[in-house]
């Protein structure tokens, strides 16, 4: 199974892996690839962080253009997952976090086989308003950093039925990482995702 | 058995300098090298500067001019070498093995034959869904990692190209990547940088008619291009020590 | 002017390399190094003088250097080579065959050649190696006398390891185009390599801001320099050469043998 991470600059895409990665890391053989453009700094949060084995995470560069790397040329994330898998042979679990995105990016079917968008309300209540394909067509929308709702002002009830209506039927989950460090509820979304898939095979 | 001098590469070398009066080969279009050569060919290229990133930190890149002489001579170098090998490896049972040896050792920088063989690689995966083949078995029996240039080649040659349009092909990409790569790392005027690599057709032509040149492996061209080898292995030093946009 | 000059050196019972066979030809003389130190030392060493109006435009020189099983050869240049245009026209060539037997080692280790403006040279070395052996070949390039344009040279370097090739590289100069060019010299006069095949190679690459040691894809390793001048290549190049565990580890063992 491998769920790609998206979302924009600073909307809390390396610390919602680092907390999966944390929580997950002991139940599930699980890596990561991180695309942050600036190559190995997301991957040397996770590992001074010491949430995974440094051998565990790959950083790619992807030339400038980061969604052309989860997108339309996916060739790099390929390689690095093929990397990983040679390294530890099967892995239940890939995690494929983007560099920073605008709200256009989405992973090519190729590189994950779910996607979560991670939106955060201090970039603005607007923002599930404006849809685009991160988060209309995400399998899983993620409004991180509720905490600093009532400091940014930004109305969360807005902005999760706005998601909704966006969305239709696809979830919605609201989180903050200092409330809740574990991530309870997308932890529990990715192993349904990971035993459903260990279901049908 | 050492080369006789009569034939050696030197030799073939030295025709390049009369070359701009060479009939330039016509070049029958194919398929394969207008996908190859197409930006968006999802086969890992984007992520190369072809040593751009690191002429750009030096500071011996900063505009169009002299990213064109740049070009020019990244062109004439491992253009020339990567463009020969491509038309080498499109003919009937190219002997790749061979072919990879001969590329090994034209390419003394450690991070360009990584750089090489990873595009190679990973061109590949494109290769053999678009363009299956045994032509690409033999080539991964020959090498699981193949330089580049070999697939590029082994590609053109199986959609039935000519050894110049895959010289032709390799050409191109030798110099379009890294005028991308230039164009977002300084912010260039894109309109510029497209002229300045139009502006290369007589290099190219020339290049394209000495590559084409059948040829056995051992005499195929080999120049050098000592700063851009150099700046090679500097960019992974400083790949380790900051930030670094590009693979290569 | 044609010439061809010769040297063989075989190992001789008593495990010293001794010259069996030398035969020079004008513009090129070869001088075995003699005296009580010589005769003593395991290691043959031959000097390699030039004329100094030599290679001029028309010249083909040749030199074959056969270093026998087990044996030690040290080759060197005393004065750096000019290439110079010939009243006969036509270019100057000179091709160098280097043969290193198994277990054999020969280090080659000329002057600068000096392009001098309106020469053309062509040169070619050729280095086949066996099994075992070890070669140190060096080529220092210098584009014009200073404050003169290069004149035209081509040249190849190929070492063979049996039936694999090592390194096949062919060096420009004469065109400011090219020479101008970040890919080749970045405006650089002078152009230093060293190839060495002995012993260990970096397990990677090593690079200084102008200079690198790489391990080639086979065995040996490549030094490459670039400079202003010959001065400040050649310590590039030295900062680079210093840098190969295998040359520096064969340095340290000498230093030793000679305390």
């Amino acid at each position: 199974m491998r769920i790609g991470i998206g979302g924009p600059v600073g909307s809390g895409k390396t610390a919602l892996v680092a907390a999966l990665a944390r929580t997950l890391g002991d139940r599930l053989r699980l890596a990561v690839v991180t695309n942050d453009i600036y190559t190995t700094e997301d991957a040397d949060f996770l590992r001074r962080n010491a949430v995974l084995a440094p051998d565990r995470i790959e950083a790619v560069q992807t030339g400038c253009c980061p969604h052309t790397a989860i997108r339309d040329d996916i060739t790099a994330n390929l390689d690095a997952i093929e990397l990983l898998e040679e390294r530890f042979g099967d892995l239940d679990l890939v995690l494929v976090e983007s560099g920073g995105d605008n709200l256009t990016a989405v992973f090519s079917r190729g590189l994950v086989d779910r996607q979560i968008f991670v939106v955060d309300v201090a970039g603005g209540d607007k923002v599930p308003r404006k849809g685009g394909p991160g988060v209309t067509t995400a399998d899983l929308l993620v409004i991180n950093k509720i905490d600093l709702a009532p400091l940014v002002g930004a109305d969360l009830d807005v902005m999760t039925s706005d998601a909704h209506r966006m969305r239709g039927e696809l979830p919605v989950i609201t989180q903050s990482l200092v409330s809740d460090p574990a991530a309870t509820d997308v932890t529990g979304w990715v192993l349904a995702q990971v035993s459903a898939v260990h279901a049908v095979a | 058995m050492l080369p006789e001098p009569a034939r050696s590469a030197v030799s073939v070398a030295h025709r390049r300098g009369d070359s701009n009066g060479q009939p330039i080969p016509a070049i029958t279009p194919s398929l394969a090298a207008l996908t190859l050569a197409d930006a968006r060919f999802p086969g890992g290229g984007h992520v190369h500067s072809g040593g751009v990133e690191e002429a750009v930190a030096r500071g011996l890149v900063t505009g169009v001019a002299d990213l064109a002489s740049f070009l020019h001579g990244r062109l004439r170098t491992a253009g020339l070498v990567a463009a020969a090998f491509a038309a080498a490896a499109t003919v009937t049972s190219a002997p790749f093995a061979l072919l990879d040896a001969e590329l090994d050792a034209r390419t003394p920088s450690t991070a360009q034959r990584d750089a090489s063989r990873a595009q190679g690689r990973a061109a590949l995966r494109a290769a053999r869904a678009a363009w299956p083949s045994p032509v690409l078995d033999a080539l991964v029996a020959a090498t699981s990692r193949p330089h580049h240039p070999l697939l590029v080649g082994a590609v053109i040659g199986i959609d039935g190209g000519s050894p110049a349009a895959a010289a032709h092909c390799a050409a191109y990409l030798a110099v379009s990547g890294p005028a991308s790569a230039a164009v977002r790392l300084l912010g260039l005027d894109p309109f510029a940088v497209n002229a300045a690599v139009v502006a290369l057709r007589p290099v190219l032509d020339a290049v394209v008619a000495e590559a084409a040149e059948p040829c056995p492996p051992e005499l195929l061209p080999a120049p050098g291009a000592p700063v851009l080898d150099l700046m090679a292995q500097a960019h992974v030093r400083q790949h380790q020590e900051q930030v670094r946009l590009f693979v290569s | 002017m044609r010439a061809g000059a010769r040297v063989v050196v075989e190992r001789g019972r008593d495990g010293r390399s001794a010259v069996r066979e030398l035969r020079s030809q004008p513009p090129l003389a070869l001088l075995p190094q003699r005296g009580v130190a010589a005769a003593r030392s395991p290691v043959a060493t031959v000097h390699v003088v030039g004329s100094a109006s030599s290679p001029l435009g028309g010249d083909e020189v040749s030199l074959d250097v056969e270093v026998g099983p087990g044996a030690e050869l040290v080759l060197t240049g005393v004065a750096a080579t000019l290439a110079l245009p010939g009243q006969a026209g036509g270019p100057s060539r000179t091709t160098i065959r280097l043969r290193v037997a198994d277990g054999a080692g020969l280090q080659y280790l000329p002057e600068p050649t000096v392009v001098t403006t309106r020469a053309d040279h062509h040169a070619e070395l050729h280095a086949e190696l066996g099994a075992g052996s070890r070669l140190r070949c060096r080529e220092v390039l210098v584009a014009g006398r200073g404050g003169e344009p290069s004149g035209q040279y081509r040249g190849l370097v190929r070492v063979q390891d049996g039936s694999r090739p090592l390194l096949v590289q062919q060096q420009e100069l004469g065109d400011p185009r090219l020479q101008r060019s970040a890919a080749h010299l970045a405006g650089r006069r002078v152009l230093a390599g060293e190839v060495l095949v002995w012993g260990d190679d970096p397990p990677t690459a090593v690079a200084g801001d102008w200079w690198s040691l790489v391990p080639l894809a086979g065995r040996g390793s490549l030094a490459t320099a670039v400079g202003s001048d010959a001065i400040a290549a050649q310590r590039a190049l030295a900062d680079a050469v210093a840098a190969h565990p295998g040359w520096s580890e064969a340095v340290l063992g000498s230093q030793a043998v000679v305390r």
